[in-house]
């Protein structure tokens, strides 16, 4: 079945089982190897990505739900205003450690930033609770989203 | 203060662009699957393949297959690649299967099945180590004492720990590629130590080449000691594919594969006795029985009891002390690695049994601490003298960052009004650096660093960054050290054919022993070649370069450990720690919280403290998760299957961590790998008894248990 959907901004068609898990068509047939899979069975949130600007775990989506829609993954983020101003702090803090569960996080902050963006911690929390990591204590990762969202208050 | 130094793979890691093992793809690749075993332990009768698949597309090896030998290389070999007629444990392999199609792998492997005469089999932690009858044989002692007499109050405990799973994000994989024409195998993985690769697939393919060469994925997203071993089995099997295939094989692990077959820490059983002089306050005696829970084979278990036994007397001064270890077989996977290498165990039960004692005798158990920690000339279990007084400014300081003292106070007010109860407890620990006593002096580590023309640094160990910032703190050792710019300095992807052996990226030794050397070597190159800045250097003297230098790791002379006995210096240099959590007990749920975890260390030099924080930070919640949530044991099943069973901590679960590291004179940066993960879970415990009384012996302290040790307590 011929599918289209929006890829990181651009308009895209494949055609492939829908019911292809969207991690797989990600990964191999856009080889966009940032969404990562760590447990596939939607526990992890290493495959996060935006679809329809919210966030999803990519391992347990399939290709038929994202049918017309809009899909930004990590790579397609990195590129915009506010993933590199995450991306930045996340470097200025020393956060990341395997970098393994990074990706899922700069989805998750991002649609924190675009849809809140207050700088307080439970709210964090709360949108970065899909997301697991299992070397850095979160501490630095809060850090990161803290200073993230101060700092686009200024801007 | 200066700026801190970033990690260098920052940024492709946050764009996606960083390159972890399933990333990598090559030509004619075909992927592989393990098939293992659903029975506890059992003969296997026969195999049945799934009718509808035709059994040429696939290749598919068991045990026969093996060109050389069927045993893993471990510090003991007694475990086999794949099982031959007989199954010792749930997850054993059976076979490795390699297709070209992903699902119809999956289908085809799913499908098959064994018909098994059952045998008896020991699933139970406690069962296996409550029986003297499942030990293995071979035992450790360690006799520190002249005192046979046992004088003063008596305290007994016993304490038991269970599995834990590592819960690296990344899981294990392998990629192998067999160049027919130069008969090598050149194996692409994400483990620790890629030396152990090497000698697991040149074992398991023996004279069908002449040399496997491990690479490592550019990334490897986390090990914490679970791609300690297991890459070597793993990468082992994956080779023999590619070999009877001829192609290029690719095996990842599904979660639940990984979760079920690979390594875990090992469960402990704990039985401390103590004599204390009532007037002084003092221990005067303690005899100590270490039992660890090895699974169905020994595999690399005596080294990691070695550690627990030196360990486990605590860091106290303790006149006479006997400490037995001995390694107990059960039906379950081999246990391993798992950073803090059994000390976890031992502090979990040390420090709980202290804070037993401060109460059978009346004292706050942070007064108690401070009378019977080692102060400088107090002796180790191994007589190894103590030589500095550190652990008690660590322990100052957490019990100041606290308001350890008035909170104390505070809470046992407010218990008083309340049913849900506040507590606050404390632990310390510690842990050597470097491999145990004469460990270093065989491995004979050797390092390699080439110069090039453009005054570029190529440093390469075979020491993996598996996330805990390894390569950005060694190559900073190395520039900081001549001033050398930054981006000109950069450690190499370790790769077996190019990286001298710098031993196994364990037991906190790749900064402590490594970093350390590189360093030395640094100052060598500067004296040697007599600059004062290298690029000026290199640019007067284009005709010298590039060129290599070497350097070898030879332990202190004073380093002697007399391994029969165990007596002498076990460590040169030990990191220590101490600990204060708070807690919050919901009476109606049982649930512990963790409100805040206070630690402070000293690690010696801290060569970059952000990435010494976050090492920190990271270990720290693996422990406290250890204390009271990570649970693995399921009463029917044996195991847990995925994250969906196995709570590990989330965003919402993580309390603030506060970490500092003290200021010492020590100009050598020590271990700081393991050490985070060896005390905080006892403050955890002990705080609990601090806010409920209750005494629990049994870790971790999730409702499930807590429930039960309140109810057996209403019962009696
Ligand atoms: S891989 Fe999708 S949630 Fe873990
Ligand atoms: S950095 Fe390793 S899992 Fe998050």
């Amino acid at each position: 079945m011929k599918i289209k959907f929006i890829l990181n901004k651009n308009e895209v068609e494949i055609d492939a089982n829908p019911m292809t898990r969207l991690i797989d068509v990600l990964r191999e047939h856009f080889q966009l190897l940032g969404t990562k899979e760590g447990c596939g069975e939607g526990e992890c949130g290493a495959c996060t990505i935006l679809l329809n600007d919210k966030p999803v775990a990519s391992c347990i989506a399939n290709l038929i739900h994202a049918e017309n829609g809009v899909i930004l993954t990590a790579e397609g983020i990195a590129k915009t205003k506010i993933g590199t101003l995450l991306i930045d702090c996340f470097d200025e803090t020393n956060a990341v450690q395997c970098g393994f569960c990074f990706p899922g996080f700069l989805v998750s902050s991002y649609h924190y930033l675009k849809t809140d963006g207050e700088p307080n911690l439970e709210k964090i929390k709360i949108a970065l609770s899909g997301n697991i990591c299992r070397c850095t204590g979160y501490q630095k990762i809060f850090d990161s989203v803290l200073m993230a969202c101060e700092k686009l208050d200024l801007s | 203060m200066k700026k801190a130094v970033k990690k260098f793979d920052a940024r492709p890691k946050l764009n996606g662009s960083w390159k972890f093992l399933d990333d990598y793809s090559y030509e004619n690749m075909i992927f592989g699957q393990l098939f293992y075993s659903t029975c506890h332990h059992g003969i296997i009768k026969n195999i049945i393949f799934p009718k509808n698949f035709d059994l040429n597309e696939f290749t598919i090896i068991s045990a026969k297959n093996i060109l050389g030998k069927n045993i893993v290389p471990e510090p003991v070999c007694d475990q086999p690649f794949m099982a031959e007629k007989e199954v010792m444990h749930f997850g054993q392999i059976i076979l490795g299967i390699a297709h070209s199609d992903k699902k119809t792998l999956r289908d085809f492997v799913e499908n098959i099945k064994v018909k098994y005469e059952k045998l008896s089999a020991i699933i139970d932690p406690k069962e296996c180590l409550d029986n003297e009858r499942n030990h293995f044989g071979k035992e450790i002692l360690i006799n520190h004492s002249n005192n046979e007499k046992n004088t003063g109050n008596y305290h007994k405990n016993i304490y038991y720990t269970q599995h834990q799973e590592q819960a690296y994000l990344e899981p294990q994989g392998a990629i192998a590629i067999y160049d027919e024409t130069k008969k090598t195998m050149f194996v692409r993985v994400t483990a620790q130590c890629p030396f152990f690769v090497k000698s697991g697939v040149e074992t398991i393919m023996g004279n069908a080449i002449n040399e496997a060469i491990i690479e490592t994925s550019e990334g490897i997203g986390g090990a914490f000691g679970g791609k300690e071993d297991f890459p070597n089995l793993l990468a082992g099997i994956t080779s023999l594919l590619a070999y009877k295939s001829g192609k290029p094989v690719k095996i990842v692990l599904t979660r639940n594969d990984d979760i079920q077959i690979t390594t875990k820490r090992h469960p402990s059983r704990i039985e401390i006795e103590t004599w204390t002089n009532p007037l002084t306050q003092k221990i005067e005696k303690c005899n100590i029985d270490y039992r660890l829970d090895a699974g169905a084979f020994q595999t690399l278990s005596p080294v990691v009891m070695a550690r627990g036994v030196l360990h486990v007397g605590g860091s106290y001064a303790i006149p006479n002390i006997k400490i037995r270890g001995r390694l107990f077989k059960s039906n379950t996977p081999s246990n391993g690695a798992f950073r803090g290498f059994g000390v976890p165990q031992a502090l979990a039960a040390m420090e709980a049994h202290i804070d037993q004692i401060a109460i059978d005798l009346k004292i706050d158990p942070y007064l108690f601490r401070k009378v019977n920690l080692f102060k400088i000339g107090d002796e180790f279990p191994t007589t190894q003298k103590i030589t500095e007084n550190n652990l008690i400014d660590c322990l100052e300081r957490v019990i100041k960052n606290s308001n350890y003292l008035s909170k104390k106070k505070e809470f046992a007010e407010w218990n008083k009004d309340n049913s849900n109860k506040k507590g606050i407890g404390i632990s310390v620990g510690f842990h050597g650096g470097g491999f145990t006593g004469n460990g270093e002096k065989v491995l004979k580590s050797e390092l390699k660093i080439i110069i090039e023309k453009n005054a570029n640094v190529k440093i390469f160990v075979a020491n993996t960054d598996m996330g805990q910032g390894a390569h950005t703190t060694l190559s900073q050792m190395f520039y900081e050290t001549i001033n050398h710019p930054k981006e000109k300095c950069r450690v190499q992807l370790p790769n077996t054919s190019k990286t001298p052996n710098s031993g196994p990226t364990v037991a906190s030794r790749t900064i402590y022993i490594i970093g350390n050397l590189l360093q030395k070597l640094a100052r060598e190159i500067q004296k040697k070649l007599n600059f004062e800045n290298l690029e000026s250097y290199v640019a007067t003297h284009q005709n010298e370069f590039p060129r290599e230098f070497r350097k070898v790791y030879i332990p202190d002379k004073s380093i002697v450990f007399d391994e029969n006995n165990y007596v002498g210096m076990a460590y040169k240099d030990y990191s220590w720690a101490a600990c204060v959590n708070e807690i919050y007990f919901h009476a109606d749920t049982y649930k512990l919280e963790i409100i805040k975890s206070w630690n402070v260390f000293d690690i010696g030099k801290v060569v970059n403290q952000k990435i010494a924080e976050g090492q920190a930070e990271g270990g720290i919640l693996q422990a406290l998760a250890y204390a009271n949530s990570e649970f693995f044991y399921k009463k029917k099943f044996g195991r847990v299957r995925n994250f969906t069973d196995y709570t590990l901590p989330t965003t919402l679960d993580v309390p603030e961590i506060d970490v500092e590291f003290i200021h010492t004179d020590n100009k050598i940066a020590k271990g700081l790998g393991e050490i985070p993960m060896d005390f905080p879970a006892p403050a955890v415990r002990n705080a609990f008894l601090n806010a409920t009384g209750i005494f629990v012996d049994e870790y971790p302290l999730t409702p499930e248990n807590i429930f039960n040790i309140i109810r057996s307590k209403n019962e009696n």
